[in-house]
């Protein structure tokens, strides 16, 4: 995580115990976060090892990692990191969405990145717990941000029934 | 017409504080233009060549008269003294303060209207057909999923930051008034062997710079897994759509790059899941609760013909073009669609100026079940209206220039606000809209040629929908000049079409005369009847480009 940033968790300030980790670098037993092509390349090595293990799914140029690609490891991971490398890009909240939905992945979902104040109450519901923000934030600002809209229209990853279902009690 | 519940109402209110928050934080410096300008973006805000422009969320294109009158009223109080109603049925206005934008909006929320995603690479306004509910032979009104998809779009967690904009229009008649396979989606409702309801989904049209017809995905997607569809549509475009190259970034590249038949297979992989999750059937009870504010308004029963508008048009020959060109036939009898112009010969296209939006809310109070349509074509529609009340309408629209009679005629133009306004324009498309009109002002002469459709676009982007005019014209910048290429052939109905360029591009001088040129083609090949589009499609490109660049 860069210096200048700070870790806001499940709604609470939070320390930081991971580490991102380069690809050439030799893996401690500090809980790190790799990338996805180290994931698919070390599997079977990594999965006898005793320490946490988080994958960073990278932007890249064109589309970006697929998140799908998580599925053969999930039981081996207990962070998957989003990088949102610009605000306009949101790609990010599908992966996260996919991660929950779909592959019913129930770790830390962390967003890194670009990510600005009107951006955290839509990544909350799409089920990312976690955010690297700018050192400058406080709690209340952040959880005002999460309270911007109390209502939404549609369902996503964060349980809410949206206001289509809730209007006749499903 | 639909009506905000609580929580519709709490959500723009919502939006409404956000924004000022927003508005405050930039107006007192602690945020640069550049963090400000995603956060007005969503909420419709965009700086322009001379100042900040906000647009307006029209849903569908369907206004009440109070509604009307709150817009008259803002044009009024926060511009200077008039709108400008737009291709995606909503309106522009050109010259409101920053600092007074938030209390526009608390107006605007006081008759259930909004700004919201009406810019951003978000879901946008949903379109629609300006005659729904008023037309015959209707499958379904489409305002009602239209409601529905208005709903589900709004603050979409997961597609608010899309690779591209994104624009969804919806017909329920086999007439497309709507222009939907010029959409990113398009949808036709549409009713299978058993009877019931479904939607024909079209996926990857536009126009812009590289212009594609829509392809169909699907055949028929069940009412109540249209949401499940359209997610899945969505997520395949978030999730392969290029983030690269913003001219690269609209679904029709995606569409184009991956194939139709891939897209349909993504599609239909992701559709499964998503719709196997249940999450988002729309409970019946939901949809009959909409429904329930477009039921048909209660009509008296009344004879086909009038005999008071039949001797009104007798003696009034001007009133008898307007109902020839203006009225169209309502599905209950005894009663008509009134068209409303906003193209007066020689006018700005889709400009409206206070008093005149004052006078339709007062119409549309008094004579047509309280309702206005905006067109994509920039134009108004009072939808049921007694034909005994028509001369009584003409005659008040008459008084405030809003009875040209020019439906669909040459001086009926789209045209984008372009260089006037833009700072994306190469050339003015509001002049050379007006030139033309008064190129072509006398009516008889209109009515002679008949249907013939001209779209401006000052730029590639195509605002002004210049691909499918039956004559489109986009300026072009050549070293600082203005220049204007002509396209024929273009068409945005169920017959969609893109229209052909020409060749060599012409001075903002010739054009007009080059217009002159192609309608004395037209009427030397036509065959009896034929309309422009129709003889073009016949005889092809060679004729017209003969005379066209004969020295």
């Amino acid at each position: 995580m860069q210096s200048n940033r700070q870790l806001i968790k499940d709604g609470a300030m939070a320390e930081n115990l991971w580490s991102y980790v380069e690809d050439d670098a030799a893996l401690s037993d500090a809980a790190s976060i790799i990338s996805l092509q180290r994931l698919e390349d070390d599997a079977d090595t990594l999965r006898s090892r005793n320490a946490p293990l988080g994958v960073i799914l990278r932007a890249g140029e064109k589309q970006g990692e697929d998140v799908r690609r998580l599925a053969p490891f999930l039981d081996m991971i207990q962070l998957v990191a989003i990088e949102f490398p610009v605000y306009r890009n949101g790609r990010g909240f599908s992966s996260a969405r996919i991660l929950r939905e779909e592959l019913k992945f129930d770790g830390e979902v962390r967003a890194m990145g670009e990510v600005l104040f009107d951006q955290w109450q839509p990544m909350a519901r799409c089920g990312i717990n976690a955010f690297e923000v700018d050192a400058s934030i406080s709690l209340d600002q952040f959880n005002q941000a999460l309270g911007e809209f109390s209502q939404a229209y549609q369902p996503a990853s964060d349980g809410r029934r949206g206001i289509l279902w809730q209007r006749h009690g499903k | 017409m639909y009506r905000y519940d609580e929580f519709d109402h709490q959500l723009v209110a919502e939006r409404v504080e956000q924004f000022r928050g927003q508005v405050a934080r930039r107006v007192a410096g602690e945020i640069t233009e550049d963090a400000f300008k995603p956060l007005r973006l969503m909420n419709g805000v965009y700086l322009q060549l001379h100042a900040y422009m906000l647009r307006v969320a029209i849903p569908y294109g369907t206004l009440s008269s109070k509604q009307m009158r709150m817009l008259a009223h803002l044009a009024r109080k926060y511009d200077r003294g008039y709108g400008h109603f737009t291709t995606r049925q909503n309106i522009q206005y050109n010259w409101p303060a920053l600092d007074r934008i938030p209390d526009l909006l608390q107006e605007l929320a006081s008759v259930e209207m909004h700004a919201i995603q009406t810019s951003g690479n978000c879901i946008r306004n949903v379109t629609s057909d300006q005659y729904a509910g008023a037309i015959a032979d209707e499958v379904e009104d489409p305002r009602i999923i239209s409601e529905i998809i208005r709903q589900w779009s709004t603050f979409h967690p997961e597609f608010s930051y899309l690779p591209r904009k994104f624009k969804i229009a919806v017909t329920g008649h086999k007439n497309d008034r709507a222009a939907i396979k010029l959409h990113d989606i398009g949808i036709v409702i549409v009713k299978n062997a058993a009877g019931e309801i479904g939607y024909e989904v079209h996926v990857g049209g536009g126009q812009g710079r590289t212009p594609f017809i829509a392809k169909k995905m699907s055949d028929f997607v069940p009412a109540a897994q249209l949401l499940a569809y359209l997610e899945a549509v969505m997520r395949v475009y978030n999730m392969l759509g290029r983030r690269d190259n913003s001219y690269k970034a609209r679904i029709k590249i995606l569409v184009h790059e991956t194939g139709e038949e891939e897209m349909r297979r993504l599609v239909d992989a992701e559709f499964a899941k998503i719709e196997a999750s249940q999450m988002l059937t729309v409970p019946q009870e939901e949809i009959d609760r909409i429904a329930a504010y477009f039921a048909p308004p209660v009509l008296q029963e009344l004879p086909a013909t009038s005999a008071s508008l039949d001797s009104a048009r007798a003696s009034d020959s001007a009133f008898d073009h307007w109902v020839t060109t203006n009225v169209v036939s309502h599905v209950k009898s005894g009663y008509g669609i009134v068209n409303i112009s906003l193209k007066p010969i020689g006018g700005i296209p889709g400009d409206a100026s206070d008093a005149q939006m004052d006078v339709i809310a007062d119409l549309a109070e008094a004579y047509a079940q309280d309702e206005v349509r905006v067109t994509h074509e920039q134009n108004l529609v009072l939808p049921h209206v007694k034909l005994d009340d028509l001369k009584t309408v003409y005659d008040t629209l008459l008084a405030h220039g809003l009875a040209t009679p020019n439906l669909g005629m040459i001086s009926d133009t789209i045209a984008c606000p372009g260089l006037d306004y833009c700072n994306l324009a190469n050339a003015r498309s509001i002049p050379l809209a007006q030139e033309i009109s008064n190129r072509f002002a006398d009516l008889d002469r209109q009515y002679d040629i008949g249907e013939l459709k001209i779209k401006i676009s000052g730029c590639i982007n195509a605002c002004g929908h210049h691909h499918v005019g039956h004559i489109g014209i986009l300026g072009v910048d050549k070293k600082g000049t203005e220049f204007y290429q002509i396209s024929l052939g273009g068409s945005a109905d169920e017959n969609a079409s893109l229209g052909d360029i020409t060749g060599r591009a012409f001075t903002e001088d010739d054009i007009v005369d080059a217009i002159e040129n192609l309608v004395a083609s037209y009427v030397d090949l036509r065959h009896n009847g034929e309309r422009f589009i129709d003889t073009y499609r016949r005889v092809g490109m060679q004729p017209f480009k003969e005379r066209l660049y004969a020295e």
